[in-house]
């Protein structure tokens, strides 16, 4: 498990980068999810909003 | 008709539709290949004879790389049927694809930096391969503020179109600049098919981690299209429906 951690003694660069890529992954999902719910409650106030006219 | 699929492409409650049945058919594989690509990466390959352990960055740098250019492609073509056709879903395509593809290329540079430090003695140098790539970032960024700039989102989608259709002349410099140029980077390991350069140990989880981050891209655009489709409608009946809580 050491050695593993260790990564051949390249732990300061192997783990950053997985560590970045995985963030970047992670708030992508954070991100497209966030634009939905946005652009649905929008929607929903727009819908709220002009209601009568269709 | 052999067309209809083409014309329903352009119906936005038809392709909003499809996007929230389609998302979880792509999501899921995605996640098990990529699991599947860390582990085969991180554990099962075997270390590099010349790079030791270092060399195990390339299972998230190429895959980030890989995306950064896939993604600008899908926008510049999805920008350019959007400006052909005047199709809003095309221009949401696009949209939606920008801040994935700017994400991926920040990661890219930042593990391929991270690579190069040990292996080359430098973070960074003004390497064209380096150089193109950091320019790829900036035309993300470049097409997200030219689209904030306008309040009239179908102005935004055409002026922005025009500049994700140009700077696409930036996708085959950075994927030929290792070979036009010389360059500290080396040349792509498996982009061209029958003579991988590597042992199947490590090409495989490679393999498995290219295909793992295209599905991710596709579920992500998919969640992305669905509320850039919304945003692009004004009052339309199938609103009502799409979005009842």
């Amino acid at each position: 498990m050491r050695a593993f951690l260790d990564m051949g003694g390249y732990w300061p660069y192997v783990w950053p980068a997985y560590a970045v890529t995985l963030a970047v992954m992670a708030l992508n999902i954070i991100w497209a999810r966030r634009l939905l719910e946005r652009s649905r409650k929008e929607a929903l106030r727009r819908l709220a909003i002009g209601g009568t006219e269709k | 008709m052999a067309w209809t699929w083409f014309h329903r492409l352009a119906s936005p409650p038809h392709v909003y539709r499809v996007a929230r049945r389609l998302t979880p058919w792509l999501a899921w594989p995605a996640a098990v290949l990529i699991i599947a690509g860390l582990i085969g990466g991180l554990v099962l390959a075997p270390p590099d004879y010349q790079q030791g352990d270092g060399y195990r960055i390339i299972y998230v740098h190429a895959p980030s790389a890989w995306m950064s250019l896939l993604v600008y492609a899908t926008m510049a073509v999805a920008a350019g049927i959007g400006l052909i056709w005047r199709m809003k879903v095309a221009h949401a395509v696009a949209a939606a694809s920008a801040p994935i593809g700017a994400s991926f290329t920040f990661a890219a540079l930042v593990t391929g930096s991270l690579w190069g430090a040990p292996m080359w003695g430098t973070y960074w140098q003004w390497d064209p391969r380096l150089t193109s790539e950091l320019i790829l970032l900036f035309l993300y960024l470049g097409y997200m503020g030219l689209r904030s700039a306008f309040d009239d989102l179908q102005r935004a989608d055409r002026v922005s179109a025009v500049l994700a259709v140009v700077g696409v002349v930036n996708v085959p410099i950075i994927h030929y600049s290792v070979v036009w140029w010389n360059s500290l980077h080396q040349p792509p390991s498996l982009m061209y098919l029958g003579k991988p350069t590597m042992p199947p140990s490590m090409f495989v989880p490679l393999l498995v981690m290219l295909v793992g981050f295209t599905l991710f891209y596709g579920a992500l655009l998919l969640v992305r299209l669905r509320g850039e489709v919304l945003s692009r409608e004004r009052a339309a009946s199938w609103v009502r429906e799409a979005v009842r809580p």
